[in-house]
This record gives structure tokens, C-alpha cells and sequence, in this order.
């Protein structure tokens, strides 16, 4: 497993090692999700083209947090729609993610506040490209073709709109905004607006209605 | 001052436009040498001998992003600076130019802005077997064929027999284009299930209507009455499609939280795999619709209950 930055913290802790298998029954939902998932081979994926892309300069320095948790991570934090602090608390905390992260054993202190820090799954996630996500998906509909659960013989097409926001903003306009509503956050962008009256060609009746909205 | 700028996550973004002028005034200026020293480098690049192949890949795709990121940030900069009122649709985002309005647009109302992602998923469970982000706001039809040769991979990689194959594809009236159905029907794929006029497709085409369809699509040799008549089964549904939007809708996928094409296409393929397991779950649980389960039915997907005992009771 190659190193993303941080010390996996729970190798490091003291005490009696609790078996994560022990608190996760079979019917568990997520464990049941994370069942589902050929980790062998994505986790082999991930490791090669982080490897091709980022190549490890010295084999020194501290021992890595395994691609395989910070994978389930990033995965359960879409299942479980939690932000990357909340997944990383629920790490900390809850055996059935632990289990789904494929951890065998759980030791930690209590001083310690995250087994992994949301920064180090931001950077992991920043390491994602294309190829790799369609190389990902790939492996797991070829997992699931393998297993005879899905066939790809009639397949539906369609689009997913993912709407952003709707915007009909001009630098006239906002300009034009900002005179007539000065920001008390920013005293600088009303001088500035107010300094540059004459730049708006937008009527002032137009632009006022689309303060509005 | 200028609204919306920045990651909507952390509240309504106020951006002094004093402050974006002479940040960009000074990034141009401090950029300028690239367009020189850009082009130079290559060539050197290349001779460089002593570097590893990696490294040097490395060194030019970072050249490459350098110049196009001082490209990309000269007529945002114009844009942003000169004060003009912008062209309708010209620009949506200063700072994320690759998505573009869904829909058109009037003149008294703002129009909605962001990404149509394609997906390829199976009608009868809903499972994604690719999705595509594209630059812009592309017509449907010019998915198809990317989607598919995705779809082709995933099956490339498939180890048990019988080899798949992709029988019918099925869509909107959206991706209803002469080019993309020759296309399909020389990989040898049935167009049936793609509509032509608003009229629904007939679920169940006589045989003449069938010989008919195969005639169009020169497939009589490769293709059999029986795929046509589940091809017919298949067709566009929008309950059957909404239901894998909704679910990728419900793990986040709706939210375009991060900027660019890459911010957009990490959290669109985690939740397709999020997706996927609980797809999965359902499939192994048989928490299926009766639809679906007729569906599998036909393409023999249906699982042997081992525990039943299926020999003549008496």
C-alpha cells in the first residue's frame, strides 16, 4: 500500500484489539453493501495508476493508511451521504464502517480524535481522474456480469440534468447591485462600484428586478 | 461586488470585484513569459535524456496546464475587467466555462446552468454500466456511442462464458439521430427501443412488424424475433429511467459542489458505485419489481433456488 501522508494512528494504539467482526452481524445493510464490491481488484486499480501517475520518490518515511479504506471511505460517504469530517468520525466510532472499510481489528486511545483526517481523504479524492473512475466502474459491472446478476444485452440511455444554479449575472449588473446595495461585508467592492457608475449599460428598472431574484 | 462565486457550500459567495481585477492584473502579468518559454520547453523536454519516462510525462502534462490555464484566465480576466455587458450564453461561470445552460433561456428570467451527465443502465434493476460527464451542453445523441464503447470495456473484462453482447439500446427522443442509429446498427445493436415521433413504441410487434424492423436494420442474420420482441419490451420508460436518477440523486449526485469537469465527474462515478452496491443488495435479496423480474426472466438471469426441491412430488 502505497503512502498518502498520515499515520494510520490505530497500528499505533494501546490496550486489548477489538475484533470489528465481532459487533457487525451478516444482515447488517452495510455490510451487505460492502459485500457487494470486488475490493481486490479496485483497490489493485487504484494502487497502480497512483503508482504510474504519482511515483514514490523514497521508499522511506511513515507507514500509509491503506488505499482500501480511504476507497470504502470515499464509497460510504455517498451511501451514507455524510461530508468527509462526519465519515471520518463515524470511522472512529462505528464498527459497521470499520467493517465496511475492511478493518479485521480495532485498537485505538482515547485521546485520539480520527483513525483518518478529512484532509487526507480530500487528497486522495484529488488523486481521481477519468480513466480511473471508468476503469473502476468497469470492474464492478464486469464483477457483477461475472456473477450472473446483471446482463448488459438491452441497455436504456438517458441523461441526468445536475442542475448547479441559475445565473443571469453581467459585471454591468452586479455593479449597478452593488451601488444600490452596498455589502457591509465589503466596503472596498462598494467604493469600487460607486467609483464606476458610468460602466453599467444595463437599465436600471432590469437590473433591479434581477436583484430581486 | 459580485454574488455566486466560490463553492455554494459554504454559503452565498460575495467576491470583491476590486480584488478579482488586480489578482488577475498580476496573474497575467506574472504569466506572460509562458507563452514564450512554453513552446521552448518542449523540444527540451524531449532531448532531456537523463529523466525517466514517468517524470517526463510528469513535466509535460504540468507545461500543458500551465499554458492552458494562463489561456483560460486571459479572456475570463477581459470578461471580468472591462466592464462590458456580456453577450446571452456567452459565459454562464467565469471560473467553470466547461458546463452551460440546460435550458434556453428568456429574456426576463434567469436560466438554469450545470451538467447533463449521460448514463447506460440495465431497464430491468437500474444498474449503471457507464456514465460520461461532458464539456458543455453537448446534444444527447453525441453520448451514445462513448457510452458504449465504455459499456464494451466492462464486457471486455468479463472472464466467464457466454461472451455478452449488447442487443437493443433504448433512449429519449432526445438521442432519436440518423447517424448514431447507422452507427449502432453496424455494431450489430437494435434501434427499436429509440422513438421516432412522440407516438409510444408498440410493446408488441406482430411478426411483419418484426421482419420489418430487422429489415431496416440489416440485422436479419444477427439478431433474433425473439431480442427484437425484448428490445420492444425495453424501450424508454420514463418511470424505469427516473428510478436510477433518483437514486444517484438521492447519494448527492444533484449537488455540483466542486468546479471544473474533474470536480464533477469524482463525485458522479462514486455515487454510480454507490449506487451499484445497493443495486446489488436489492438484486441478491430479490427486492424486485414484478417488471423487473419478468425481465430477468427472459434474459435467464432468474436464480436457481437451491433449496427448492423441483422433482415430481408424487
Amino acid at each position: 500500500m502505497r503512502l498518502v501522508r498520515y499515520l494510520p494512528h490505530w497500528l499505533g494504539g494501546i490496550g486489548p484489539r477489538l475484533h470489528v467482526a465481532d459487533f457487525v452481524p451478516e444482515t447488517l445493510p452495510i455490510r451487505q453493501w460492502a459485500d457487494t464490491f470486488p475490493w481486490a481488484p479496485l483497490v489493485a486499480a487504484v494502487e497502480s495508476s497512483f503508482a504510474r501517475r504519482f511515483p514514490r520518490r523514497s521508499p522511506r518515511g511513515r507507514r500509509p493508511i491503506p488505499l482500501r479504506v480511504l476507497f470504502a471511505l470515499e464509497l460510504l460517504k455517498h451511501e451514507l451521504g455524510c461530508s468527509d469530517e462526519q465519515i471520518c468520525d463515524r470511522l472512529r466510532t462505528d464498527f459497521a464502517v470499520m467493517s465496511a472499510c475492511g478493518m479485521q481489528e480495532s485498537q485505538a486511545e482515547t485521546s485520539q480524535a480520527h483513525f483518518v483526517l478529512p484532509t487526507t481523504l480530500a487528497e486522495f479524492r484529488g488523486r481521481l481522474d477519468e480513466e480511473l473512475m471508468d476503469e473502476l466502474i468497469a470492474i464492478h459491472a464486469a464483477a457483477a456480469m461475472d456473477e450472473g446478476l446483471v446482463s448488459p444485452a438491452h441497455l436504456v440511455s438517458d441523461t441526468l440534468p445536475v442542475e448547479q444554479g441559475s445565473q443571469r449575472v453581467t459585471d454591468a449588473t452586479t455593479l449597478y447591485k452593488a451601488q444600490k446595495t452596498p455589502s457591509s461585508s465589503s466596503h472596498t467592492s462598494h467604493s469600487n462600484a460607486t467609483a464606476e457608475p458610468q460602466r453599467s449599460r444595463v437599465k436600471p428598472r432590469a437590473a433591479n428586478r434581477t436583484c430581486k431574484r | 461586488m459580485m454574488r455566486r462565486f466560490g463553492r455554494p457550500c459554504r454559503g452565498q459567495g460575495h467576491v470583491c470585484v476590486k480584488l478579482v481585477r488586480h489578482t488577475e492584473v498580476l496573474l497575467l502579468e506574472w504569466g506572460q513569459p509562458i507563452n514564450t518559454l512554453g513552446p521552448q520547453g518542449q523540444p527540451l523536454l524531449a532531448l532531456a535524456s537523463d529523466l525517466s519516462h514517468t517524470k517526463r510525462e510528469r513535466l509535460a502534462s504540468e507545461r500543458n496546464a500551465a499554458m492552458g490555464a494562463h489561456t483560460h484566465i486571459r479572456p475570463q480576466s477581459t470578461r471580468l475587467t472591462q466592464g462590458k455587458k456580456l453577450s446571452h450564453c456567452t459565459i454562464v461561470n467565469a471560473y467553470d466555462p466547461t458546463i452551460a445552460p440546460i435550458l434556453k433561456g428568456k429574456s426576463n428570467g434567469p436560466a438554469q446552468f450545470g451538467r447533463k451527465p449521460g448514463l447506460v443502465s440495465e431497464p430491468a434493476t437500474g444498474f449503471i454500466f457507464a456514465n460520461r460527464v461532458p464539456e458543455g451542453n453537448p446534444c444527447d445523441a453525441s453520448d451514445g456511442l462513448p457510452l458504449l464503447d465504455k459499456v464494451q470495456g466492462a464486457i471486455e473484462r468479463v472472464r466467464t462464458a457466454p461472451r455478452r453482447q449488447i442487443h437493443s439500446v433504448a433512449g429519449a427522443l432526445g438521442i432519436n439521430d440518423a447517424a448514431l442509429r447507422q452507427a449502432l446498427h453496424q455494431r450489430g445493436v437494435l434501434t427499436v427501443g429509440i422513438p421516432k415521433t412522440v407516438e409510444p413504441i408498440q410493446p408488441h410487434p406482430s411478426p411483419e412488424e418484426v421482419h420489418d424492423l430487422l429489415t431496416e436494420a440489416g440485422l436479419h442474420r444477427k439478431r433474433t424475433p425473439h431480442q427484437v420482441h425484448l428490445a420492444c419490451a425495453c424501450g424508454s420508460s420514463r418511470p424505469v429511467v427516473e428510478s436510477p436518477i433518483a437514486s444517484l440523486l438521492s447519494r448527492g449526485a444533484g449537488q455540483g459542489r466542486y468546479k471544473g469537469p474533474l470536480g464533477a465527474m469524482r463525485p458522479q462515478g462514486m455515487t454510480v458505485m454507490a449506487h451499484h452496491g445497493a443495486t446489488l443488495v436489492r438484486i441478491r435479496q430479490r427486492h424486485l419489481s414484478k417488471r423487473a423480474q419478468k425481465i430477468r426472466r427472459l434474459l435467464g438471469l432468474r436464480r436457481r433456488n437451491i433449496n427448492q426441491i423441483n422433482n415430481q412430488k408424487n
